[in-house]
């Protein structure tokens, strides 16, 4: 008994593991994680319900999927590996590029390699920007969603606190989305 | 001590306040610079977790925990970015049902959408104007990479290629 619920374990710890090397970023690898986990460990359903609680809860929507999958194998453990499995291959990696960086950090070619990265980075952020909008006005197309986007422009325009501006952002949402 | 317990609560709000990696880019920025990295070292990090492989939101949130307080401040930022998530799910599991039909959640998500793009935008700005040079090369640089990368363009390649630009043009 104890034996086969380790095998389940470490069937995930090797799943999560797999999943997060190969895949550049949390969205991306629900793609990946669809195809190791339907029809093994949990439904087309139970999956389709795990993305869309992770894209409603707050924290990084790659570890909640994750955890559902590994709450759907497993219970809590299951949870548990998931979340393991998911965080180590981002921080060794994360940490050894880090380390390494701090030696170059005064090199000039640095300097030029963030010169150039800062404006695709920014264009980046844009993309994102947009997508996000535009999958959050899908199903509620209008006016109250641009309202909702211009007020913040204002408020971030006279440096009003971010977080504040979400917050009140959110509470908008509730009132007016009802 | 005290540099820590901000790192910590910075990316304990960011993540509270955010629904996925990628957008909280922007409430990261807006909380972290200047108070805790430079805009080079939020360039570099937002960069990397975009080159490197898994999670770009918790390499993101490790990238500037370790500039600020080295690797016990990388591990800070890993374990305040995992906290919400985790306690929220292992929450849900237990009373996953009932929370199914809470609409004022989704609703509360619906009006946070629209706000965490603005402030994306702001970010982008910010990024652009004080990241380098607004030279013409920068701007060439920004919009083709816009351009490609709406053509469904992968990111990592992009961002790689334009760091590689500047390295031969912009230094």
């Amino acid at each position: 008994m104890n034996q086969s619920k380790f095998i389940v374990w470490s069937r995930l710890l090797w799943m999560f593991l797999k999943v997060n090397l190969l895949s550049p970023s949390g969205p991306a690898s629900v793609g990946l994680l669809y195809k190791e986990a339907v029809g093994q460990i949990m439904t087309e359903v139970q999956f389709v319900e795990a993305v869309g609680f992770s894209n409603v809860l707050p924290g990084s929507e790659a570890l909640k999927l994750a955890m559902f999958v590994g709450f759907a194998a497993g219970g809590v453990p299951g949870v548990l590996t998931a979340l393991l499995g998911s965080i180590l291959p981002p921080t060794v990696m994360m940490l050894i590029v880090a380390a390494l960086l701090e030696h170059v950090q005064h090199e000039s070619w640095l300097k030029g390699f963030v010169a150039g990265m800062s404006p695709a980075v920014a264009a980046l952020i844009v993309v994102v920007a947009w997508e996000l909008f535009r999958t959050s006005s899908s199903k509620k197309i209008g006016r109250r969603t641009i309202l909702i986007a211009a007020l913040s422009a204002v408020a971030l325009w006279l440096n009003l606190p971010s977080p504040l501006v979400l917050l009140g952002a959110g509470i908008m949402g509730v009132i007016l989305f009802r | 001590m005290h540099i820590l317990l901000q790192l910590f609560w910075t990316f304990l709000k960011v993540n509270l306040l955010t629904t996925s990696g990628p957008a909280s880019v922007g409430l990261l920025y807006h909380e972290a610079v200047p108070n805790l990295v430079t805009d080079s070292q939020f360039v570099q990090a937002v960069g990397l977790s975009s080159v490197l492989p898994g999670s770009d939101a918790l390499q993101l949130a490790m990238y500037v925990g370790y500039a600020v307080a080295g690797i016990p401040g990388g591990i800070i930022a890993l374990i305040a970015s995992i906290l919400p998530p985790t306690v929220i799910i292992l929450g849900i599991t237990l009373i996953l049902h009932r929370l199914r039909r809470e609409a004022w959640v989704s609703s509360f998500i619906e009006g946070l959408t629209p706000a965490i793009s603005v402030l994306m935008l702001f970010t982008a700005w910010n990024i652009f104007v004080k990241g380098g040079s607004t030279s013409w090369l920068s701007w060439a640089i920004g919009i083709l990479s816009l351009v490609v990368m709406f053509l469904e363009a992968p990111a990592r390649i992009v961002v790689l290629i334009a760091g590689l630009i500047g390295v031969f043009f912009l230094s």
